[in-house]
């Protein structure tokens, strides 16, 4: 069982190249951008000093806050662009074999459709993130290390300034912890995906599409209330994985200094998450399409 | 019960129309049955049940497994050629080898590679490269490489040409077919398969209209070419359909003695494509 969902998954990431190019191509291009980014800066070196970049007045803490907030601009790229690809995936994860008649080679080989549709939903939720996880450590240390190289050149200690008090471990877990809550906090939307994806003959994109934008127009115009379009804005942006925080009381707001060290892994609430109900109701809608997804592959015969 | 595959009135409905009504055979191992139809007749639905891959009503039994119920273990001792090119086609030939190696217990890696040693097929060529013969010889270099009791072949040479369907059926012959093994076959170009078939069995309209051993034919059916004259004395007989060919008649029978045609003209055993045009034309007559 476990073989073969690795071989499955194995099977996806041969399929679906993108699933780790996408992020590749993101870890790419924020590289280079930091590259041309202090390049450019460089130009301008005996007007820009040190001190208005984070300079070396800046205590430990205001320092290492300077370095968190960096490397979560660079977790965001990678955030949206994993959002857009698990859509992508979900969607054409059980048409395409349906649309090059390959669904009847899959299915001459000893693997139930549970297994292989269960290898897809893994692969959305789980196995993604993973992969973009690995491409952020990467792309985190290339930020950082491309920083240090010009640090050098305006000849600070890098070390003192950047890797001395960078809270790498913290911001990793903190990235981690996010990059898995997203998707299973969209699992609904991702479960329908793979459902439309099992289920449309043609066109899985605005099939899938079209009701989650008509739903809520009809249900304004027809009964003239906002639950489904509240239920959809809730599960796009209001995911209960951080507490509630005012970013000014981390300030000293007599000295403008931050007193404490800020740990990202501290803001986020992952019991509250855990144990949210909205978050579990979220996950059952999943099963509940990605089982409609399986019993469709099974029964539908038009091969 | 020494039947690999033994259907009893198995009937699949889609909406209105019997795409299968009411059939009922029995498949023995080790033989390589013919299953010929004209397109609609319902034989792809047929191989459909046989394979799990859809429901049907009646009892169907493979390998003694219900095969819509039991399609994985079912699909370990069992291979399929659906349709030429049907390999998804972003694959890459070491991958094809490295998945089914990894998911197929019953597929032998060695045999593949020493299959396709024998091709112009690389290892690092991805499916879409490949030629639509190239194709079909990697899907049976695979199936052949996988340990199967069961092999169903439908259309497996369509759009082929003649170079590749003569080596489709000789590998086959040679480096799949044994004693312990068994094949069912579709094909729309029977003369091409009917010297390798055991078995043949006719279906029209979603029923059995034939189901014999290919070495029963001769005493079964015969063929009598003759004149118009001598014609009109077979018609007695019963002919289940009669032609005409270069102004001569050529009368099919069935369940005849050859004796009493002896003298009328020329007989012969009909072939396998004219008798399955005799059993199908004659019946709608």
């Amino acid at each position: 069982m476990i073989e073969d969902q690795i071989a499955l998954i194995k099977r996806e990431l041969w399929e679906h190249r993108s699933l780790y190019l996408t992020p590749a191509v993101i870890a790419l291009l924020l590289s280079l951008g930091t590259v041309t980014g202090q390049a450019t800066f460089s130009a301008f070196g005996h007007v820009v000093d040190l001190a208005m970049l984070g300079g070396a007045h800046l205590g430990d803490n205001e320092r290492a806050a300077a370095i968190t907030a960096l490397m979560s601009i660079v977790s965001v790229f990678f955030v949206i662009g994993m959002w857009f690809l698990t859509i992508f995936y979900a969607l054409d994860a059980l048409y395409t074999e349906r649309k090059d008649r390959s669904i009847l080679f899959w299915r001459s080989i000893p693997c139930t459709d549970f297994e292989t549709v269960l290898s897809k939903i893994l692969t959305a939720l789980f196995v993604v993130p993973l992969i973009t996880f690995g491409f952020v450590i990467v792309t985190h240390l290339a930020v950082l290390s491309i920083s240090s190289i010009w640090i050098s050149f305006q000849g600070a200690d890098a070390g003192h300034m950047i890797w001395s008090v960078a809270p790498l471990l913290d911001n990793w877990l903190a990235t981690l912890a996010f990059l898995i809550a997203v998707p299973l906090w969209s699992a609904p939307f991702i479960g329908w995906f793979l459902f439309i994806s099992a289920f449309a003959k043609r066109g899985p994109f605005m099939m899938a599409v079209l009701p989650l934008l008509i739903l809520p127009m009809l249900e304004k115009i027809l009964i003239g209330s906002t639950i489904v379009a509240e239920a959809f804005y809730i599960r796009a942006w209001q995911m209960p994985l951080f507490k509630g925080i005012d970013p000014t009381e981390f300030f000293d707001q007599d000295t403008q200094s931050i007193p404490e060290a800020i740990s990202l892994i501290d803001m986020m609430d992952l019991s509250g998450f855990l144990t949210s109900g909205s978050l579990w109701a979220g996950i059952i809608v999943c099963a509940l399409f990605t089982t409609a997804a399986i019993y469709v592959r099974r029964y539908r015969d038009d091969s | 019960m020494t039947s690999l595959v033994s259907a009893r009135n198995v009937s699949k409905s889609y909406g209105t129309t019997r795409a299968v009504d009411d059939v009922s055979f029995d498949i023995e191992k080790g033989r390589i049955m013919g299953l010929i139809g004209p397109n609609g007749a319902g034989k792809t639905t047929l191989l459909k049940a046989v394979l799990g891959l859809t429901d049907c009503q009646g009892s169907l039994s493979v390998l003694g497994l219900d095969p819509f119920r039991q399609r994985k273990e079912l699909m370990q001792n069992i291979c399929f050629i659906a349709d030429v090119a049907v390999l998804p086609r972003w694959i890459k030939v070491s991958q094809l080898l490295d998945f089914l190696q990894s998911i197929h217990p019953r597929f032998s890696r060695e045999r593949a590679e020493e299959l396709l040693s024998q091709t112009k097929i690389r290892k690092t060529a991805k499916v879409r490269e490949l030629s639509k013969g190239m194709v079909t010889q990697l899907h049976l270099s695979i199936i052949t490489a996988i340990d199967a009791k069961l092999l169903v072949l439908d259309e497996p040479t369509l759009g082929l040409d003649i170079i590749f369907r003569k080596d489709f059926y000789a590998n086959l012959l040679n480096d799949y077919f044994d004693e312990e093994r068994t094949i069912i076959i579709t094909t729309h170009q029977v003369e091409e398969i009917e010297n390798l078939l055991t078995d043949v069995m006719f279906i029209n309209d979603g029923r059995v209209v034939l189901d014999a051993q290919m070495d029963e034919l001769s005493s079964q059916f015969v063929e009598l070419m003759t004149t118009s004259e001598n014609a009109a004395q077979a018609q007695q007989f019963n002919p289940i359909y009669e032609k005409d060919v270069f102004g001569k008649k050529v009368l099919t029978f069935e369940g005849i003695d050859r004796d009493e045609l002896a003298g009328l003209g020329e007989l012969r055993t009909p072939n396998v494509a004219d008798l399955f045009v005799a059993k199908v034309k004659g019946g709608v007559k």
